[in-house]
Formats: C-alpha cells, sequence, structure tokens
C-alpha cells in the first residue's frame, strides 16, 4: 500500500506541475490584473522608468478648490524633465506593502536609478498597524508570494493570508495603547495611549458655556492615537523598511525615503509638547536609522503650515498646492545631488 | 476551523496520520483532542457548552437504562428539557425577546428586554439534535447506553461533522467510532475523492455564486428583474453546493480515518415531487424529524386533517431549528403546504409519479426546482421586507440593460454542477468515481483540482449551515 500511495503522490505532483503551467499561460495575468494592481503597474512601466516613487494617498489627494491639482509625484517630475518618474499608489499602504512591490521589479529588465518611498510617520502606530484596511492589503500582494503562481492563487482562495476580522483587529489596536508603555525623558502623567486618550476625551476642551467642544475633543484624541508612540525596532514597520532599505543597498538603487509632513501646529496645540516631542523624537530615530549608505531621508515633518492639510478635522497627510508643492521640492532637491544634470528648476 | 482554510489542509493529514500510529486504545483520545481543538479555533469558550451537553447526555442515558416506569420517563424529559433549554437560550433568546417587545406594543405597553449579548454557538442545533436522538434511543431501549464517556464525547464531538452534520445516530457513528480500523489504500482513496469534491463544490461553485447572490439580496430594488430572477435560481445551487460540499468534506475526512458516516443529500434538485425534495435533502435532519417528532405526533397513521397540521407543525419547527426568526418559519411552512398540496393531488386524482424517467417526470422536476428556489427566497431573506422586495423587484418587470452584475462564472459553475448531479443521480462520488478506468479517473482528479486551485471565489464565506 505505501508503494501504492507513494506513486499516486508523485503523480499528483507531476499533474500539479503541468497544471500550475497551465494556469500561468491561462488565467494568471487576469487573477494578477484583478488583485494586484499596482504590481502589474510595476512589471508594465518598469522598462521606462528611471524613477519610481511609491505611496499611499498623500500624492493623489489634493484640495478641490486647488486650481492646480499635480500629484506630489507629478510635481517632482517637473524638475527631471528628461527622466521618467513612474508613481505607484495605493491608499492606506504601508512599508510592508512597498517592500513587496520592490521585489517584484524585474532588474533584468530595467534597474531604476532610484526609488522614493512615502516615509509616513503614521504608518508606525498601532491603528495603522491593525487597520482594517489591512486585509485587503495583505490580499493584494498574495499572488507574487515566492511560491508557485497555482498554489499562491489557491492560498488566495483559502485566505491564508493576514486575514483577521475587524474586530479582532480593533481588540489588537486596543491591546497596544492599553498596554505599550510610553517612554519620555521628562516626568509626564500618561503612561499609556490609552490613558492620554481618555484624559483628553473626558475633560479636553470646552466651549464658553461648559460644554464639552465635541469635535475638538475628538480630533485631539485622534492625534493622540495617532502619534503617541516611541519608535524601537520591534516596530513591524520598521523591520519592513529595513528590508527596503536593505535591498535597495544589496542592489545598488538609490533609495529616497519621503518622511511626510504632519500637523506639528495642530498637535501642538490641541494636545501639547508631549506629543510633538515624541513626532520629533520618532522622526530623529529614522533620520538616524536610514539616512547612511545609498538611502536618505528627506525631512518633511515641519514644512507644512496647519492650514494647508486639507482635512482639518482628521489626521492624513493629505495637502493643498502649496503643501504638495513644497514637499516635491524637497523631493527634487534631494534627487538632485544624484541627477544634477538632469535637474531643472520647475518654479 | 474552517474546511476550507490552510489550516485545515494541515490538520487533516496530522491528524489521519497519528490516528493510524496509535494502538486503538489511544485513539478516542486523539478523536477527543482534535475535535475539541476544531471546535475551539472558532471561540474556544464555547467548548464548555459541548461539554455540558455531553454530561447531562451521559448521565441520563445511565440512568435512564438503570430506573424502570415513570421515573425513565422523567429523566429523558430531564435531558430533553436541558437541551432545548440551553438551544432555546443560545439561539431563541432574543428571537423571543423581539416578539415579546413587538406584542406589548400591540397592547399599547412597553416590554423592556434583558440584553444579554447572546451569540449563538456554532452547530449548536446539530449538537443537541444529535445528542438528544441518543438519549430518546437508550429510553425506547433501541440503543444500550454507553459507559465509556470517552467514546460518547467523541460521538457529539467527531470533527468532521459536529458543526453542520450529518446529525448521525449512536446506533452507526457510536459503533463506528469504536470499531478498530485498519488503514486501508481504498478509504484513502475515496477519502481524498470526497474531500477533493466537497472543496469543489464549495469553493469553486458555492463562493463564486455568492457574490452575485449577495450584491442582490443587499437591494434587490436595485436590479432589473431578471438579474433577481437570476439571483433567486442561483441561490438554490449555492445552498446546495455549500452544504454538500461540508457534508461531502465530512464524509471524506471519516473516510480517511476508516469511519463511515450517512450521506446528507442524494442530487434533491432531480426531485419530481416536493415531499421526494424531503428525502434527498439534509436527509439526516428529515429522518430526525421523521423519527422524532412527525411519527410521535401520529405520522400517517392519522385522519388527513390532523395528517395535515402534522405535517405543518413538523415543518415549521424544522424551519425554526434553522434559524430563530419567522421568515424560516415561513420557509419551512410554505415547503409543508406544497407538500400537502401535491398529497391532495395526488389523492383527487389517483396520480402517482412514475419512476423511469418521461417528459413528465423532466417537467414535474422542472416544477419541483422551481418551487423549492422560490421558497428560498424566505430561507435567504435577512426580513419579511427583503423578502418582499425581492418579489417586487421581479414583479415590476423593470429591465436595466446593460446588466449590471457579471453573471459568466456564477452561469458557468451551476451549469457544472447541474452536470455533476445529473452525473451523480442517485450515486456517490467516491463510488462513481471507482467504476471509471484509471486514466479518466485521473483525467477526472486533474480538472477538478484545476478548477479547485484556479477558479475558486476569491472572498470569505464561511459555510451557510454553520450558524445553525
Amino acid at each position: 500500500m505505501f508503494k501504492k500511495i507513494v506513486i499516486k503522490v508523485s503523480t499528483l505532483i507531476i499533474i500539479l506541475i503541468g497544471l500550475n503551467f497551465i494556469y500561468n499561460f491561462t488565467l494568471y495575468e487576469k487573477d494578477l490584473n484583478e488583485k494586484c494592481e499596482q504590481i502589474v503597474e510595476i512589471r508594465d512601466k518598469q522598462a521606462e522608468t528611471d524613477i519610481f516613487y511609491f505611496a499611499e494617498s498623500s500624492n493623489f489627494n489634493t484640495r478641490e478648490t486647488d486650481s492646480i491639482q499635480s500629484t506630489i509625484s507629478d510635481l517632482t517630475a517637473m524638475f527631471f524633465p528628461s527622466l521618467t518618474l513612474t508613481a505607484i499608489n495605493k491608499p492606506a499602504t504601508h512599508a510592508g506593502i512597498y517592500k513587496v512591490w520592490l521585489k517584484n521589479i524585474n532588474l533584468e529588465v530595467n534597474k531604476p536609478k532610484a526609488i522614493v518611498v512615502t516615509l509616513n510617520l503614521r504608518s508606525f502606530d498601532a491603528a495603522w498597524i491593525h487597520s482594517v484596511l489591512e486585509t485587503q492589503l495583505q490580499e493584494s500582494v498574495v499572488l507574487v508570494r515566492p511560491y508557485p503562481n497555482l498554489i499562491n492563487r489557491f492560498l488566495l482562495s483559502l485566505q491564508a493570508f493576514d486575514n483577521k476580522t475587524n474586530e479582532q483587529r480593533e481588540q489588537d489596536m486596543l491591546n497596544d495603547w492599553l498596554n505599550t508603555q510610553l517612554v519620555f525623558p521628562f516626568d509626564f502623567k500618561y503612561k499609556t495611549v490609552r490613558e492620554w486618550d481618555v484624559s483628553f476625551g473626558q475633560y479636553g476642551w470646552d466651549l464658553a458655556d461648559g460644554t464639552p467642544e465635541k469635535n475638538k475633543i475628538l480630533l485631539t484624541c485622534h492625534y493622540i492615537k495617532a502619534y503617541a508612540f516611541n519608535l524601537t525596532e520591534n516596530n513591524p514597520r520598521v523591520k519592513d523598511f529595513d528590508e527596503i532599505a536593505g535591498w535597495c543597498q544589496k542592489n545598488n538603487i538609490n533609495l529616497y525615503l519621503n518622511l511626510l509632513a504632519e500637523n506639528i501646529e495642530y498637535a501642538d496645540s490641541l494636545v501639547g509638547k508631549e506629543l510633538v516631542f515624541l513626532m520629533k523624537q520618532n522622526r530623529d530615530y529614522l533620520v538616524k536609522r536610514y539616512n547612511k549608505g545609498n538611502c536618505k531621508v528627506v525631512d518633511n515633518l515641519e514644512l507644512v503650515n496647519g492650514l494647508e492639510f486639507t482635512d482639518q478635522t482628521w489626521t492624513t497627510e493629505h495637502y493643498g498646492y502649496k503643501g504638495r508643492m513644497t514637499i516635491a521640492k524637497n523631493v527634487a532637491n534631494s534627487l538632485k545631488d544624484q541627477f544634477s544634470k538632469e535637474y531643472k528648476k520647475a518654479y | 476551523m474552517l474546511f476550507n482554510s490552510i489550516h485545515f489542509l494541515f490538520f487533516l493529514p496530522i491528524v489521519v496520520g497519528l490516528y493510524y500510529l496509535l494502538p486503538q486504545k489511544f485513539r478516542w483520545i486523539l478523536i477527543f483532542i482534535s475535535s475539541c481543538y476544531f471546535y475551539m479555533v472558532f471561540v474556544p469558550k464555547y467548548i464548555l457548552i459541548l461539554f455540558l451537553i455531553i454530561i447531562i447526555d451521559y448521565i441520563a442515558a445511565l440512568t435512564i437504562e438503570k430506573v424502570e416506569g415513570r421515573l425513565k420517563l422523567f429523566y429523558l424529559v430531564a435531558s430533553l428539557t436541558a437541551n432545548i433549554g440551553l438551544l432555546a437560550f443560545f439561539k431563541y433568546f432574543n428571537f423571543l425577546n423581539e416578539n415579546l417587545v413587538s406584542v406589548f406594543s400591540l397592547f399599547g405597553k412597553e416590554f423592556h428586554p434583558i440584553n444579554l449579548s447572546v451569540i449563538l454557538p456554532i452547530g449548536l442545533s446539530f449538537h443537541t439534535f444529535q445528542s438528544m436522538s441518543y438519549t430518546i434511543e437508550v429510553y425506547r431501549g433501541k440503543q444500550k447506553a454507553e459507559r465509556h464517556l470517552g467514546y460518547f464525547a467523541n460521538y457529539v464531538l467527531f470533527f468532521p461533522q459536529m458543526v453542520a452534520g450529518p446529525i448521525e445516530r449512536y446506533e452507526t457513528l457510536g459503533n463506528e467510532l469504536k470499531a478498530v480500523h485498519k488503514p486501508i489504500y481504498q478509504n484513502f482513496a475515496d477519502g481524498f475523492r470526497l474531500v477533493l469534491f466537497g472543496l469543489f463544490i464549495k469553493m469553486v461553485v458555492a463562493d463564486n455564486i455568492a457574490p452575485y447572490v449577495n450584491q442582490v439580496y443587499l437591494d434587490p430594488l436595485k436590479y432589473s428583474s431578471f438579474e433577481v430572477l437570476m439571483s433567486i435560481f442561483l441561490f438554490s445551487f449555492q445552498i446546495y453546493a455549500d452544504f454538500f460540499g461540508y457534508s461531502t468534506i465530512a464524509l471524506g475526512c471519516a473516510k480517511l480515518l476508516g469511519i463511515n458516516i450517512m450521506n446528507n443529500f442524494k442530487t434533491p434538485y432531480l426531485a419530481k415531487s416536493v415531499s421526494e425534495f424531503w428525502s434527498r435533502w439534509h436527509i439526516s435532519l428529515s429522518t430526525w424529524f421523521r423519527d422524532y417528532l412527525y411519527i410521535p405526533l401520529g405520522g400517517n397513521r392519522v385522519k388527513i386533517p390532523r395528517w395535515s397540521i402534522n405535517i405543518l407543525i413538523v415543518f415549521m419547527i424544522s424551519g425554526l431549528w434553522h434559524g430563530a426568526s419567522w421568515t424560516f418559519v415561513v420557509w419551512g411552512a410554505l415547503h409543508g403546504i406544497m407538500l400537502l398540496l401535491e398529497r391532495y393531488f395526488s389523492m383527487l386524482f389517483k396520480f402517482e409519479i412514475k419512476k423511469e424517467w418521461n417528459t413528465l417526470n423532466v417537467f414535474l422536476t422542472v416544477k419541483t426546482f422551481v418551487v423549492t428556489s422560490f421558497i428560498w427566497i424566505f430561507f435567504r431573506a435577512e426580513s419579511f421586507q427583503n423578502a418582499k422586495d425581492m418579489l417586487k423587484a421581479l414583479m415590476r418587470n423593470q429591465n436595466v440593460y446593460p446588466l449590471q452584475l457579471g453573471m459568466l462564472m456564477p452561469v458557468v459553475v451551476t451549469a457544472l454542477m447541474i452536470m455533476m448531479d445529473l452525473f451523480l443521480y442517485n450515486s456517490r462520488f467516491d463510488a462513481k468515481l471507482n467504476t471509471f478506468k484509471t486514466p479518466y479517473r485521473w483525467a477526472f482528479y486533474t480538472v477538478l483540482l484545476f478548477c479547485l486551485m484556479a477558479l475558486s471565489g476569491t472572498q470569505k464565506f464561511t459555510f451557510i449551515y454553520f450558524q445553525f
């Protein structure tokens, strides 16, 4: 019986190899187009791309009233008219997804001269790490895992990826806020995000008549939850960025980490200097960690003023034209060192 | 744990491997631990409810066997009350509250329901019914009470069929679990075939139809009459493929351990009447209701009016068993009414359906399919309003072109399912495949494997019957 089973299993493996071959030639491209739009875009455009610009919604969100609706990547590209800059965007994306995109650049087809990746401070917080959007993001990269394509397709059907329920993710988020201790080099009364958040939630802002100013309290709490954390090498996003930096180092491609501007003004006025301290401390951590070798951190953290943020009631990195232009200019200035010949002053 | 999960694809071979490596006397421990683990992957704490059912019915059966006369009945009633009580608490508590609010408001009074946030443990209706059948059989003297708590626990917990049946009798599953099973090649081959086929119909057929049906039921009035009609027919195949898929995987898993469990389906959409449909659909539930409710109510030995009421009672309770909502009760009642109409018709016109296939039988089969499909509306709809919207959207004869929903994949997989049903008529997949020559059999596997791996739905849909 054992011999019989071995023969049947071997036959099955041979059949699977054949089926994988058939799948690659028939349905794979269709599935890839449906599920991994960005990876298809990378593959389609890599031959003529000099610079890849990987971003989340910060790149394409504009203010409706802006007369110029160009994205940050478009505005950056204006400084290098002879180069092709290809932007690959997906809302809520983070380093865990960027690293998969990177690995799908076929260096034998064309090696890009530089890669710009947005370094979004909020993407390191518990709310983003445990966001309910994570399931969809993880689903978008299953088909390009390092297994045979047919196996990847089957794994997709089996939902074999980080596929927690919304409730589980929310619980993980809450646990993080409850249990992760905040560290300050000075005395501070709140030890966790939860304590800080609850305190502002209860005793935040009052209107002149003494009633709570609900919207302002809500926004304040968002700021706390978005930026109150201490970056360490244990943060999963730090690990992802380490991988990105390592990949670029290994393949000798210059990497520009576009540290996005945050609304420091509002963080200060709503929450206070302690939160701004944490934001700057985390920025310093990232600059120190990644600003070396062929990797450069483009620090935009404090460059955009409060009113230039298009969302005034939420924490986002969506900017009006002036904000986008400022960031694009700063990115272009960093790229200038590498592309001094191609650089043309655009505005 | 879901059958259609990567977790299960590792779990099953490990359990099967360990099962045959262990000596017979330890196998029950493996089945017990693996079944507990299988269940605890869903919500760990709910295993305690299962343990409670096991303890109650284990003790009740032993006591029933010992005592005589009225005491026997007392212990049976106590055991049934405990089982039904648990089911009622977890499944019908919120339903009861909602109804009390409505009744009180009818009389202009307010009723403040107690909010316990009760969530129904997966498969509770199946466990309780299975366990109750055991105590009833012991009471009737047809079954000896099990002395070994482990074996009895495994009867309730056996992982292949614990969350969605088939609802087995102790006489069969209990003995199968105790029997010595040696690794036999044919069992492995049959088990593999059944698991493969079950996964195919769940993941390729049901999961490709589900997105279409879900969209239409979410807001029927948004879609054309044609799309609504298609969704009604497609749901018939979705629920069939979903439940038949589960039952087939369950059969296959048990077979891999050398254990035989009953067939729960026999090509139900090839039935020529509603009554035949129920002898082919969810057979283990139909026979449960027949043996423990229909026959005790008098069966067909009573006069026609009483018999008609009995039929309606059985079907309405069967509807309620499926879900704590009046839509399920209506679904059951409609089946009962259709069955009665068919019987009255055949009595009145001395009409008998012939076994051989002819044009009339084809017509009757199509008629039965259409009737059951329309009745499914009440099963699938979230509420009466939803069901009403479905019917309204269908009747208004409004056709919007081009169609809003991609229909190709659902229609293709449904066609595949129909072909499979015609192919399997009155037989089981593993047995049917045994009649094939090796190259044809392997060609069949190849096609199934390709469809399973490359064409399965990519959205997450748990088995529909898990909610019961």
